[in-house]
């Protein structure tokens, strides 16, 4: 097959690096994806249950075509996929070269345990003697030395954290498979140079390194260290900084020129940190603080040993990075720790709480009070620590931190045994994303959350009940104690850890606020060219968020090396062909495994035997040692390539753990996956060693397991996957900024694009937008890219033109597009992207169209553009924000209003500097960056107001011509009403999509209550339609920022291209048919249909399922009255066969008296 | 009642969240009677009700059902429509001589191993003091 070929590397494996690396398997690039810890999932493995379900559902962001590529089971659990190759405890150590062609270096970390041999039976855990806490639990319990990372993750070998480990070598003795490769002696072959003029400090030093295992020398100055490198070859040295003479920079200048690849760690007291973080930058590794605490300073030289000595540097040849580092998250011991966390037992992190609601987590999701394990009957949570504050360098919103303590307050009330009271102490509740506010509304008044709005004063324990007592003022100044069983203090987002030494290696520098730099109007561009940033790397975004712009930084590593004609890759992508076995009878092979005869006592294999080969399509048993091992799998292949089964069944542990195995065996066996199985026959066994009471013998537990996985393969009919052919055409609805930069990115990848546009110019609302908050004018960019979309060969532009109709699916749509002299044309095309827009909505509140002084925003942008209105002539102008928006029925916020009058509240001010102006708001929604115009406009003299829904500000029309207006609201600080005179009052009215209802019934596209594009998915699929093909982009999505509709409009275009780049197209081997001759045409199948992959096709009179479209979901299978509808792999005759089977082991002895069962 | 009797009780989990819960049970050790007979379908609304009489009228003492929490569901609505059909179920078991306790759903996510392992015992204990299923014993004679 002729597949685009090329490679990309994507660094972090958390959501968004999950989602830029499958976006570019998807197209058919190679991709590498590491990530710097041992698990994959980034955050979100912490985190049980997200917004707004208040459950999970990552799994949706799997493949949906050609499935079979790719892992078919909780995302959490793991993911695999053909064209990915995931390396774990994995960094990138250098970059070279230029788009479409860097040679980059990752350096994979030992975990010092052979994951090929380790089986996870945890004996190593319990002789372990080392206890420390986890921090996947956030310290809330504690683990060993030798430990599982996260507890759910497969596979899940053990590792070995060295820092931690006192090398007892008891797991090395007990380990039944010989996996652990513990060495001391490799570490003396690391040599070490100790400078410092005090004797003290290099006696002690050498002395702890020594016990360490490591090769020790010291030296008193800088010059006696230059004599010593120049003599021997040193791997580390250490240095002080402050020396006579030579002093440790001058030295550390001196030992990098001759010796470039010396790692250097500075020691420094507290009053020089700034000179070793400066000598960071001339080359040290890191900086060790002067008094020493030895287990932390081991632990650092011990995490430097395995990064440069242990550490396997391997090359990788790839077109275009994408970046997807993810956030760390501020920790409140930092800084003056006002709130008292880790000292007030009663205070803990959002994160903290999170892990106790876990099923994973230390009190498996059951809530208590830390202190002693009683329930909880009052909680608080107090917002933006760590954020929206100047002084701890965080002039920003974190973004997600309300929305977090919103469902955490809801999961609390939830999953708490008895009634508990919630409360959120906050500043705005920045209720900014689709659904938001309607969100926080229902909690306040269908959940009974309380929200005050308050400064916290401080939190102590109350002396009387050893509470937390939190002390806080309100916004009329009363200052109010209230206790509380559980305090949670909502953390928020900084900085991923590491992100300086990634900026410099990449040559990319950071923004103000230590994140890295993206350009306004390409967001997720970096400074390097080639270098793209995904999630929220670039800065603070939620789930939905950080998918859309991975979403949008995959494409533009799409372009880069499609751009580059990349052919990088030494892989080629082919169907793999598999032996024709529909005319054989079945032939399987049962492999047993057990578990190098651990349970032997449960597994009498002769009897087995006998039991199983009764049935004639067993043409072997064989018993294997260790089947999760690599020789136990070698063992097995050789089998199979001796007997040539056509059906393999494997009774294991874990079966999730095998599919990938099966995958690669079936490319070396030529047998297609399906026909192989994994049934668990070990998980009650494992646990009756621990409870003999039960009488059931796990001997029937495994005859049945494996008598039912028999049953389902030996009836598996091995049919050819079927395929849908792509018409590899887009139609792109909408030309504003989102329809314009998804069809470029369609058209730069070879596909030809229709691009509607009802009225008779491109730009949408960029054409009477002329600048952006941080003062970019936007005609340029506009300019260009119109006359990109024009220029383009590929970009096929209808003006004053409409859709009327569309039908079809995936694939092959037809659709008939009115152009503007009333012809019609019908085009055949295999995606539509909605990118319709929206506008600001029109309001007749507070006197607007009465008085030419009262005037929305966007009259505003216009007036102050043409100079309508003149800046000089103002003394006073009032901005009411959330004019009939945040309240029903537009209960929404449209996200853009608070910027923008922030923007022109600043423009007044520069031109003017003497114009009061006030806004009055409920809660002002600067999320992010824009956080800090807020704070620059309070500067500036900006007057803020805030007022209360059932309390808005009053406008009384000026009984004069040319005098002001009067308006009046009341204080909430003075507790008392303001009348304010305005020349000019500005509404900000929100914004209303615009998505023609003829538009979304022709594409099957459904709308939420306030209009907007019904997402598939608001955090996983947030620019799917549910009807595959379709997808939704910019306002027509929900209101947002020129940069986010760029990335929601990239996004789409990306999920476009993964239909777009292949000639015909399957979701997946385990999909719906239909057996026509018992259909009776009752169309219960396609009502049922979540995916509207089927349809009635009158010429054919028949129900035609659409092979790229169904996910095997089964549910049309339980509506077919008449068993006329087939799910593959879990037929009729499958499942009542497994269900025979279950139930004939249980009673041998009986003949079973069934129903009739329809033969298929 | 027989204090030796052990019921059979054949489960359907969903391949995405609750046969991942009895998947994590298995790697944490939890401890789950070895009387569930486990069968992974795609989707909780895959179950179809002559599933769940036909393993009754075989001598299964109980059934449980069980798929994503709602709202979850890999497949957009399928549990919806599993709750749908086992409501009915349930109302018409009695006519086959089954008490509808015996047939059971329930949504486990896939990080509740602890919440599965309790579900199981505690289905177990139940349809132990429900005894063996009557209208078996009489059909199989």
């Amino acid at each position: 097959m002729g597949k685009k070929m090329g490679k990309a590397l994507v660094v972090g494996a958390g959501i968004s690096g999950i989602r830029s690396a499958l976006d570019l398997a998807e197209n058919g690039y190679g991709v590498t994806l590491i990530d710097r810890e041992t698990y994959m999932g980034g955050i979100l493995s912490q985190l049980d249950d997200q917004f707004p379900s208040n459950h999970c559902g990552m799994c949706k962001m799997l493949p949906l075509v050609k499935r079979d590529q790719s892992s078919q089971f909780c995302l959490r659990k793991g993911l695999f996929h053909e064209n990915i190759d995931i390396r774990l405890n994995t960094e990138v150590v250098a970059i070279e070269g230029e788009p479409g062609k860097f040679s980059v270096s990752v350096r994979k970390k030992p975990t010092w345990v052979d994951p090929e041999r380790c089986v996870g039976c945890g004996a190593c855990e319990t002789v372990c003697p080392v206890e420390i806490p986890d921090a996947f639990n956030e310290g809330l319990t504690t683990r060993k030395a030798i430990y599982l990372p996260v507890p759910h993750t497969i596979p899940n070998p053990y590792v070995i954290d060295l820092a931690a480990c006192n090398h007892c070598g008891e797991c090395q003795k007990i380990c039944p498979t010989q996996a652990i490769e513990l060495s001391l002696e490799k570490r003396k072959e690391f040599y070490v140079l100790v400078v410092d003029d005090e004797l003290i400090v290099r006696d002690s030093l050498k002395a702890w390194l020594d016990e360490e295992g490591f090769s020790v020398d010291v030296a008193e100055s800088g010059p006696m260290a230059l004599k010593k490198l120049s003599k021997a070859s040193f791997n580390l040295m250490l240095t002080d900084i402050k020396m006579p003479g030579m002093d440790g920079v001058e030295l550390l200048e001196k030992a990098k020129e001759s010796f470039p690849d010396l790692c250097v760690l500075m020691m420094t007291a507290f009053a020089t940190v700034e000179t070793a973080v400066e000598a960071m930058k001339t080359g040290a590794q890191d900086y060790l603080m002067k008094p020493f605490d030895p287990e932390q300073m081991i632990a650092k030289i011990v995490q430097v040993y395995e990064e440069i000595e242990a550490g396997d540097v391997q090359s990788l040849e790839v077109g275009a990075i994408v970046l997807s580092g993810g956030t760390a998250y501020f920790d409140p011991t930092e800084s003056k720790n006002i709130y008292g966390y880790r000292t007030n037992p009663g205070v803990i992190t959002s994160r903290e709480l999170e892990r106790m609601l876990s099923g994973t987590g230390p009190t498996q999701g059951r809530l208590v009070k830390p202190q002693d394990g009683k329930n909880i009957e009052k909680i608080a949570w107090i917002q933006c620590v760590g954020s929206r504050n100047v002084q701890l360098d965080a002039d920003y919103c974190s973004s997600v931190c309300c929305m977090v303590a919103i469902k955490e307050a809801l999961l609390v009330i939830k999953k708490n045994p008895s009634p508990v009271e919630t409360t959120i102490f906050y500043m705005d509740m920045r209720t900014f994303g689709k659904t938001f506010q309607r969100y926080r509304d229902s909690a306040e008044q269908e959940h009974g959350v309380r929200f005050e709005r308050a400064r916290i004063h401080s939190i102590t324990a109350d002396t009387s009940t050893g509470k937390a007592l939190i002390r806080y003022a309100q916004i009329d100044g009363s200052i109010h104690n209230e206790t509380f069983d559980l305090v949670v203090l909502a953390i928020g987002q900084r900085p991923a850890r590491g992100i300086e030494v990634l900026s410099k290696l990449i040559e990319a520098p950071l923004n103000p606020w230590g994140f890295i730099q993206t350009e306004a109007l390409s967001p997720v561009t970096t400074d390097r060219s080639g270098v793209l940033a995904g999630g929220s790397f670039s800065g603070l975004k939620d789930i939905s968020e950080s998918v859309m712009y991975a979403s949008a930084a995959s494409l533009e590593a799409s372009r880069i090396i499609h751009a580059a004609g990349g052919s990088l890759s030494d892989e080629s992508f082919s169907e793999p062909a598999f032996q024709d076995i529909s005319k054989e009878e079945p032939k399987m092979l049962v492999a047993v495994c057990n578990c190098g005869n651990k349970y032997s006592e449960h597994l009498d294999e002769e009897a087995l035997t006998r039991q199983l080969q009764q049935d004639p399509c067993v043409d072997r048993v064989v018993f294997l040692g260790q089947c999760c091992t690599a020789t136990g799998w070698e063992e097995l292949t050789g089998i199979i390539k001796d007997r040539r089964p056509n059906r393999l069944l494997i009774g294991a542990c874990h079966p999730y753990l095998f599919i990938r195995k099966l995958r690669v065996l079936g490319q070396q066996i030529h047998l297609d996956a399906e026909m192989m199985d994994v049934v668990d026959i070990m998980s009650p066994i494992f646990t009756q060693t621990q409870n003999p009471t039960n009488q059931l013998s796990a001997v029937s537990y495994r005859l049945s397991a494996l008598k039912m996985g028999i049953s389902r393969l030996k009836n598996m009919d091995p049919l050819p996957t079927s395929m849908q052919p792509v018409t590899r055409r887009a139609l792109v609805v909408g030309g504003g900024i989102a329809g314009m930069h998804a069809a470029l990115a369609i058209a730069d990848h070879g596909y030809p694009v229709d691009l509607v546009e009802q009225s008779d110019k491109l730009g949408g609302n960029l054409l009477w937008l002329h600048q952006t908050i941080e003062g970019l004018s936007l005609e340029p960019y506009l300019n260009e890219t119109v006359q990109a979309s024009e220029n383009h060969p590929l970009v096929h532009i209808h003006l004053q033109s409409k859709i009327t109709a569309a039908f079809g699916d995936v694939g092959n749509f037809y659709t008939s597009i009115e152009n503007g002299d009333g012809s019609i044309e019908t085009i055949q095309h295999g995606v539509a992207i909605l990118a319709t827009g929206g506008n600001e909505a029109t309001t007749s509140a507070y006197g607007h169209g009465t008085s030419q002084a009262i005037m929305t925003q966007k009259e505003l942008e216009s007036g102050l553009a043409k100079g309508d209105v003149d800046p000089q002539k103002l003394d006073s102008v009032v901005m009411i924000q959330c004019v009939d928006s945040r309240q029903e029925p537009r209960n929404y916020c449209s996200r853009v209003c608070c910027p923008t009058s922030l923007k022109h509240a600043l423009t007044l001010k520069k031109a003017n500097p003497k114009i009061a102006v006030y806004i009055l708001y409920r809660d002002m929604m600067t999320v992010g960056f824009t956080e800090r115009y807020f704070t620059t406009a309070r500067k500036e003299g900006v007057i803020f107001i805030q007022y209360a829904l059932n309390n808005k500000p009053r406008v009384s029309a000026p009984t004069k011509t040319n005098t002001p207006l009067a308006v009046t609201v009341t204080d909430p600080i003075l507790n008392r009403p303001l009348e304010i005179e305005a020349d000019l009052l500005v509404l900000a009215t929100g914004m209303v999509p615009q998505l023609p209802a003829t538009l979304a019934e022709a594409f099957a596209v459904e709308k939420d209550q306030d209009g907007f594009f019904l997402e598939a998915e608001s955090k996983w699929r947030p620019v799917d339609a549910i009807k595959e093909g379709v997808f939704g982009c910019g306002i027509a999505l929900s209101p947002r920022s020129i940069p986010d509709t760029i990335a929601t409009a990239g996004a789409a275009a990306q999920r476009a291209l993964r239909i777009l780049t292949h000639e015909t197209l399957s979701a997946g081997k385990i999909i719906a048919s239909v057996r026509h001759s018992l259909c009776s045409l009752c169309e219960k199948c396609i009502d049922t249909c979540p995916y509207h992959a089927r349809h009635l096709d009158s010429n054919l009179e028949k129900i035609v399922v659409n092979p790229a479209m169904c996910q095997g979901c089964g549910n049309c299978a339980t509506a077919c009255p008449n068993s006329a509808s087939v799910i593959q792999g879990f037929s009729d005759h499958q499942v009542l066969d497994m269900i025979d089977a279950a139930m004939e082991s249980n009673w041998p002895s009986l003949s079973i008296v069934s129903p009739g069962e329809p033969k298929s | 009642m027989d204090d030796n009797f052990e019921p059979t009780i054949l489960a359907f989990f969903c391949n995405w969240c609750t046969y991942t819960a009895a998947d994590l049970a298995g790697t944490s050790r939890l401890s789950y009677p070895p009387n569930i007979k486990i069968i992974r379908v795609m989707c909780s609304g895959m179950v179809d009700p002559k599933y769940v009489i036909k393993a009754l009228l075989e001598g299964a003492d109980g059934v449980l059902v069980s798929g994503c929490n709602p709202g979850d569901c890999h497949y957009i609505n399928g549990n919806f429509k599993a709750r749908r059909r086992i409501k009915l179920l349930k109302e018409i078991l009695p006519s086959f001589g089954f008490e509808p306790e015996r047939l059971r759903l329930t949504w486990i996510a896939a990080s509740d191993g602890v919440l599965l392992a309790e579900t199981l015992q505690e289905l177990v204990a139940q349809i132990k003091t429900l005894g063996p299923s009557q209208a078996r014993m009489q059909l199989v004679g």
